[in-house]
């Protein structure tokens, strides 16, 4: 062990304590730094995405609500519009059962008044007539009244039956 | 076998193919950290950052997953620059060698390089090695072993006090010496370990040379074995040296 130098020991020390420090500070210091901010993103990056995740889930549950809800009105107004319906039709029904059954009614009146005229006026006539015919045949002198009288009586019998 | 350039200024005597080569290598070191950190991105990190990033990750979790990397930081640092540090250190003497032959005693800034009884050892030519891998020195590899035991008892005591005095008496008080043993052991190991394989690869290598022109398939496997040799080195001395730290520093409550 003759090559043995003991200040090449010190040196080796003292370089390579050296070394140790320029590279703990120029090149693993920055390294390591680097090293710690990639770790620290991905952690932000998971946590954002998780919560980007819970998001999202909220969003779809409120989506699945507002169509139930746009559904249930949707329905809600079908169905009214149904009972609407219904009801108009119903009442055009009525209406114009009432419009034919007022027709009806009114025409059934004029038909009765235009027959009671007729009738009177035939009753008059029928009355002149059977004077005349009455006066020609028995020519005696019954007054009007009396002749009247007896036509009426006539009449009313022919009514009745 | 080759004479390593020791010259003496004031008293202290400095080798200098080992002092160029930790240079060398602590400066290589530096530029390839800088430039695998030179472009640094948090969402688009490039090849090189995805490298030293997975060296980091890798540290981390030998040293002690369980602590946070801010706590860790320091030890990581140490870890990093220790495998980049002995890894390229032991590459640099692979690739090639600067030997400069001498006839007559050589003399640099007033200390005798070469000397009359050098010269008369090797037969008339003696050879200087200037350029070697750092870690084939067994001062500069005594360096690191210093620098990390020192670590590991300073932690021991600091963080883990009464775990660290225990520890000495375990399992039984009579296992004192034994323990001390243990702990001298340590890097004496560190630093002879790799001394040794690093040595005997560059020894070899110069060996190998002497065959000519024959050697050159040898020395191919022997240059890329070396490699991984290098690689397998520095992993194991900063597995140790992250193995002995967490050691000290991880309380155990339970033992």
């Amino acid at each position: 062990m003759d090559n043995f130098v003991w200040e090449s020991t010190v040196f080796t020390m003292i370089a390579f304590l050296a070394l140790l420090w320029l590279l703990s500070k120029y090149a693993f210091g920055p390294l390591m730094g680097i090293m710690e901010q990639r770790k620290k993103l991905v952690q932000e990056q998971m946590s954002t995405a998780e919560e980007s995740r819970k998001q999202a889930g909220e969003h779809l549950e409120a989506q699945k609500k507002a169509l139930e809800q746009a559904r249930k009105e949707a329905y809600e107004i079908i169905e009214s519009a149904k009972v609407t319906s219904s009801k108009q039709a119903d009442d055009i029904m009525n209406a114009a059962k009432a419009e034919a059954n007022r027709l009806k009614d009114e025409a059934v009146k004029d038909i009765d008044s235009e027959k009671n005229k007729a009738i009177a006026a035939l009753r008059s006539q029928v009355g002149g007539m059977s004077v005349m015919i009455a006066s020609k045949i028995i020519e005696k002198q019954i007054d009007e009244k009396s002749q009247e009288q007896l036509v009426d009586q006539y009449l009313k019998e022919v009514g009745n039956k | 076998m080759h004479i390593f350039p020791v010259i003496e200024i004031a008293g202290f005597h400095i080798d200098l193919s080992t002092w160029i080569s930790v240079i060398v290598s602590c400066l290589i070191v530096f530029i390839v950290a800088r430039v695998a950190v030179s472009n640094l991105s948090v969402h688009n990190p490039s090849k090189m950052q995805n490298f030293m990033e997975w060296v980091i990750e890798f540290v981390h979790d030998t040293v002690a997953s369980t602590m946070p990397l801010s706590k860790a930081k320091h030890f990581i640092n140490l870890g990093i620059t220790l495998i980049m540090f002995i890894f390229i250190s032991n590459l640099l003497g692979l690739p090639f060698g600067v030997v400069t032959e001498h006839h007559e005693p050589l003399e640099i800034a007033g200390s005798m390089v070469v000397t009359e009884a050098d010269i008369t050892k090797y037969d008339g030519h003696a050879h200087i090695a200037w350029w070697k891998s750092p870690t084939a020195d067994l001062s500069v590899t005594a360096g690191l072993a210093i620098i990390v035991i020192f670590l590991v008892h300073f932690l021991g005591v600091t963080k883990n006090t009464k775990h660290y005095l225990k520890h000495y008496f375990e399992p039984f008080p009579i296992f004192f010496p034994l323990n001390i043993m243990k702990e001298i052991s340590k890097p004496l190991t560190l630093s002879l370990r790799l001394y040794a394989n690093i040595f005997a690869g560059e020894v070899l290598i110069s060996t190998i040379l002497m065959l000519g022109w024959v050697g050159i398939p040898l020395m191919a496997v022997w240059q890329g074995f070396s490699i991984f040799v290098g690689g397998i080195q520095a992993f194991l001395f900063t597995i140790l040296t992250m193995v002995y730290i967490s050691q000290a520093t991880v309380h155990d409550e339970d033992h």
